[in-house]
C-alpha cells in the first residue's frame, strides 16, 4: 500500500535526466562495460583453460573443452609447485611482518618526535625511492656474500625478503607519518596522563586507530613477493627455492617444456592466498575509526 | 593539593622569545584557579607544563612542597581534561573512563565502581557502550570529563572545556562544573579566554597577557581594582570606558573630551604624585548616575540603545566623537540622537599611569 504511494514520488537527489544527460550516460556505460569486459575475459580464459584437458602446450582460444584436472594435477606431480608455494607465503608472510614491525616505528618517530635529521632522512628515504631495485644488484651478491660469510645460515630466500621489506619500509614510512600525523597529539598527551609510555601509547593508542592503514600496508607487503619475478630470478638459481613466479615462468620460457595450461592453473592458485589474506583483512580496512576522537 | 610556580618560564624550541617569562603564583589547596587571557597568551602552555606535557624552561613547578620539574606526567597526580576532550577513538566511553585505572592495574571491580559512579554524577550512564563518535559533542565533554575524575587525582586540569558548547550548555556546565569541583575536594585549574566563565566559576582568577602574569585574584577584585589599564579593559562587559587626561591643580582635566572630574579625597592623594602628568581614568558603564550635577558632569549624545530588559545600554558620543557605553535601568526613557546629561559616581573612577598603565588609586 505504503510502496504504491510513492510509485509517483521522484526520490532521487538528483536533477532529473534531461535526454542529452540520458544519452552521455549511456555512452559512459558502454566505456564502462568495454572496461570491463577488456580486463574479465583474459582473466576468464585463464580459468578456463586451466581446467581444460583439451589443451595441452599452449592456450587456444576456441576448439574443444573437456573439463578436467590434469593440469592441476601435472602442476603437483610434476613440478615444485608446492615449494614455490610455501616458499612465496615464507617470504610474503617474513616481509609483510617485517615491514609492518618497522614501518610503525619509523612512522610514528617521524611523525611525534622532533629529533636531529629528521627532514633531511625524510628527503633521503624519497630521493633513494626513485632508484629502481634492480640497480643495486651487484650490491645485493656483495651483501649477500658478506653477510653470508658472518652469519652460515642466511640464506638467499632471506636476502629477498630484506630487500622486500627494505623498500616497503622506505615508502610506508611516508604513508603512515602521514596517517598518524592526522591523529591529534592531544591523544597521546591524554595517554600519557593516564598513564602510558611512549611504546605504550603507540601500542594502545595510535596502532588501534592506524589499524586500516597497518592492514594496507600488510596486504601490499603480501603481495610484492607474489608479483615479483625479477629479484627471485636473479637472486635464486635452485629451482626448489624459486618463488610462484619465478617457478611458474619455468612452464612457458622453453618450447621443449611448455605448459601454458598449467602456468594458467597456477596462476588461479596463486590468487588464493592473496584472496584468504584479504578477506581476513577486510574488517580491518574499513577506515573512519579516527572521527569522534575530537570535538565536532 | 597546594600548586606553586616560582618563577617560571617557557621558550618553545625554534623560538626567539620566551612564550611566558616570570610566572609566579601559589594556587591553595582546594582553590579553583582559572587562568584567563586573550588568545595565543600561553594558557594552554602554563596548563602544559603544569601537566608536564611541556618541558619547563626555566623555574621550579611544586605540588605540595615537592619539586615537580622532571616528574611523568602520570606521576604528578593530575587529571587532565583536553580542548578538544582526545577520547581515544577506538574505545568504548566505558573504557575511555575505565583506562587510566587500568594501566594502573586497579582490580576490576574498582574500575567498575568508580567508572558507574562517574558516569551516574555526569549522568552518561545510557551510552557507557557507545564509540565517541556515536554520541553528541556535549556528551563528548562530559565522557572527558568522566575520565578525568575517575582517576580522583589531587589536580583537576581543564583546557577551555566548554568552548565548543552552545550558549545555553555552557552556562548549564559552568554550575556543573563548580559542583563538581566541590564534590571532588580537588585543587582546578581552569584555562578559558572567557572571562564570564573566570568571573563566575574562580575562586582564584590568574589573568595572563603577553606572557606575564597582570593580576592575580579573586574575581570582585579584577571588577573592582583592575590592576592595570589591560586588566580594567579585559574584565568587564561592556568594555570599560577609559579617558586619556591631564592632573591640573588635584583634579581630572580630560585632554579630549573637555570635562573636569573632581576626585574624592583619597584619590587626590594618591594622585598628587602626578600633578602635571598624563593621566587614564577609567569607569564603568553602571557608574554614570543620570541627570545634571554641577560638578563631575558630561553631555552626550546618545548613539545607539542596546535595550536589555533589566537594563540598557547608551553607546554615546562626546562632541569630539569619542564613545563611551552608560548603562542605565531598562524603564528610563531614552532615544537615539537625544542629548543627556550625566554626572560620575567618584567612587567608582579608576586612576592608571598613562605611561606606565599601572593603577594608581
Ligand atoms: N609546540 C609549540 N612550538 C612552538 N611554539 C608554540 C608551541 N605551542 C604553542 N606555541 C606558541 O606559544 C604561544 C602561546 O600558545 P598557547 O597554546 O599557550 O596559547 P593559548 O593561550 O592557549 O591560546 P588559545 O586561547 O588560542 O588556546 C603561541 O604564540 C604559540 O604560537
Ligand atoms: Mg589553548
Amino acid at each position: 500500500m505504503r510502496k504504491k504511494k510513492e510509485k509517483g514520488l521522484y526520490l532521487s537527489d538528483r536533477p532529473p535526466l534531461t535526454p542529452l544527460k540520458a544519452v552521455l550516460l549511456t555512452i559512459s556505460y558502454i566505456l564502462l562495460f568495454i572496461y570491463v569486459f577488456v580486463i574479465l575475459w583474459p582473466l576468464a580464459q585463464i580459468v578456463f583453460s586451466s581446467f581444460n584437458g583439451s589443451q595441452d602446450q599452449y592456450i587456444r582460444i576456441g576448439g574443444t573443452y573437456e573439463f578436467s584436472l590434469k593440469h592441476f594435477k601435472y602442476l603437483f606431480e610434476e613440478t615444485y609447485f608446492l615449494n614455490w608455494v610455501v616458499n612465496t607465503i615464507v617470504i610474503a608472510v617474513a616481509t609483510a611482518l617485517l615491514t609492518l614491525l618497522f614501518v610503525s616505528f619509523t612512522g610514528y618517530a617521524y611523525s611525534r618526535y622532533r629529533f636531529k635529521g629528521r627532514k633531511a632522512s625524510l628527503m633521503a628515504i624519497m630521493l633513494i625511492q626513485t632508484i629502481p631495485s634492480f640497480v643495486g644488484i651487484v650490491a645485493y651478491y656483495t651483501m649477500h656474500s658478506i653477510i653470508a660469510a658472518v652469519i652460515p645460515g642466511f640464506s638467499r630466500q632471506m636476502f629477498l625478503v630484506l630487500i622486500y621489506a627494505g623498500g616497503g619500509i622506505a615508502s610506508n614510512t611516508f604513508i603512515l607519518k602521514g596517517y598518524i600525523d592526522s591523529i591529534s597529539t592531544e591523544l597521546d598527551d591524554a595517554a600519557r596522563i593516564d598513564g602510558c609510555g611512549n611504546l605504550q601509547v603507540y601500542r594502545l593508542i595510535i596502532m588501534p586507530i592506524v589499524r586500516p592503514m597497518l592492514a594496507i600496508i600488510a596486504l601490499w607487503s603480501f603481495i610484492g613477493p607474489f608479483l615479483d619475478y625479477m629479484l627471485p630470478s636473479i637472486l635464486l638459481s635452485d629451482p626448489k627455492q624459486y618463488t610462484l613466479a619465478t617457478g611458474l615462468y619455468t612452464l612457458i620460457t622453453d618450447v621443449r617444456n611448455m605448459h601454458q595450461p598449467v602456468f594458467a592453473a597456477g596462476g588461479l592458485l596463486t590468487a588464493l592466498p592473496i584472496i584468504i589474506l584479504f578477506i581476513a583483512l577486510q574488517n580491518q580496512l574499513v577506515s573512519g575509526l579516527a572521527s569522534g576522537a575530537v570535538k565536532g | 593539593m597546594k600548586i606553586e610556580l616560582n618563577n617560571i618560564g617557557k621558550k618553545y624550541e625554534g623560538r626567539e622569545n620566551f612564550t611566558i617569562r616570570n610566572i609566579d603564583l601559589e594556587i591553595d589547596d582546594k582553590d579553583f584557579c582559572v587562568i584567563l587571557g586573550p588568545s595565543g597568551c600561553g594558557k594552554s602552555t602554563l596548563l602544559r607544563m603544569i601537566a608536564g606535557l611541556t618541558s619547563i624552561t626555566e623555574g621550579d613547578l611544586y605540588f605540595g612542597g615537592k619539586r615537580m620539574n622532571s616528574v611523568e606526567p602520570k606521576d604528578r597526580d593530575i587529571a587532565m581534561v583536553f580542548q578538544s576532550y582526545a577520547l581515544y577513538p577506538h574505545m568504548t566511553v566505558y573504557e575511555n573512563m575505565a583506562f587510566s585505572l587500568k594501566m594502573r592495574k586497579e582490580r576490576k571491580s574498582v574500575i567498575h565502581e568508580r567508572v558507574l559512579e562517574a558516569a551516574e554524577l555526569l549522568k552518561i550512564t545510557d551510552y557507557l557502550y557507545s564509540k565517541p563518535s556515536e554520541i553528541s559533542g556535549g556528551q563528548r565533554q562530559r565522557v572527558a570529563l568522566g575520565r578525568a575524575i575517575v582517576r580522583k587525582a589531587g589536580v583537576f586540569l581543564m583546557d577551555e572545556p566548554l568552548s565548543n558548547l552552545d550558549a545555553k550548555l555552557r552556562e548549564h556546565m559552568r554550575v556543573e562544573l563548580v559542583r563538581l569541583h566541590q564534590s571532588l575536594d580537588t585543587t582546578s585549574i581552569y584555562v578559558t579566554h572567557d572571562q564570564t566563565e573566570a568571573m563566575t566559576m574562580a575562586t582564584k582568577i590568574v589573568l595572563l597577557d603577553q606572557g606575564k602574569v597582570q593580576q592575580v585574584g579573586p574575581p570582585t577584585l579584577f571588577y573592582e581594582k583592575p590592576a592595570n589599564l589591560f586588566v580594567a579593559g579585559f574584565i568587564g562587559s561592556p568594555t570599560m570606558n577609559i579617558f586619556n587626561g591631564e592632573i591640573k591643580e588635584g583634579n581630572f582635566h580630560s585632554l579630549e573630551e573637555d570635562f573636569v572630574i573632581e576626585p574624592k579625597e583619597s584619590d587626590r592623594e594618591l594622585l598628587k604624585p602626578f600633578e602635571g602628568k598624563k593621566v587614564a581614568m577609567g569607569i564603568r558603564s553602571e557608574r554614570f548616575i543620570a541627570g545634571e550635577a554641577e560638578k563631575n558632569a558630561i553631555n552626550v549624545k546618545v548613539d545607539v540603545i542596546e535595550m536589555l530588559g533589566k537594563e540598557q545600554l547608551l553607546y554615546c558620543q562626546f562632541p569630539n566623537g569619542k564613545e563611551c557605553v552608560i548603562s542605565e535601568p531598562g524603564y528610563f526613557e531614552y532615544a537615539v540622537d537625544e542629548d543627556h546629561n550625566f554626572h560620575l559616581d567618584l567612587d567608582g573612577l579608576h586612576f592608571f599611569d598613562a605611561e606606565t598603565t599601572e593603577r594608581i588609586n
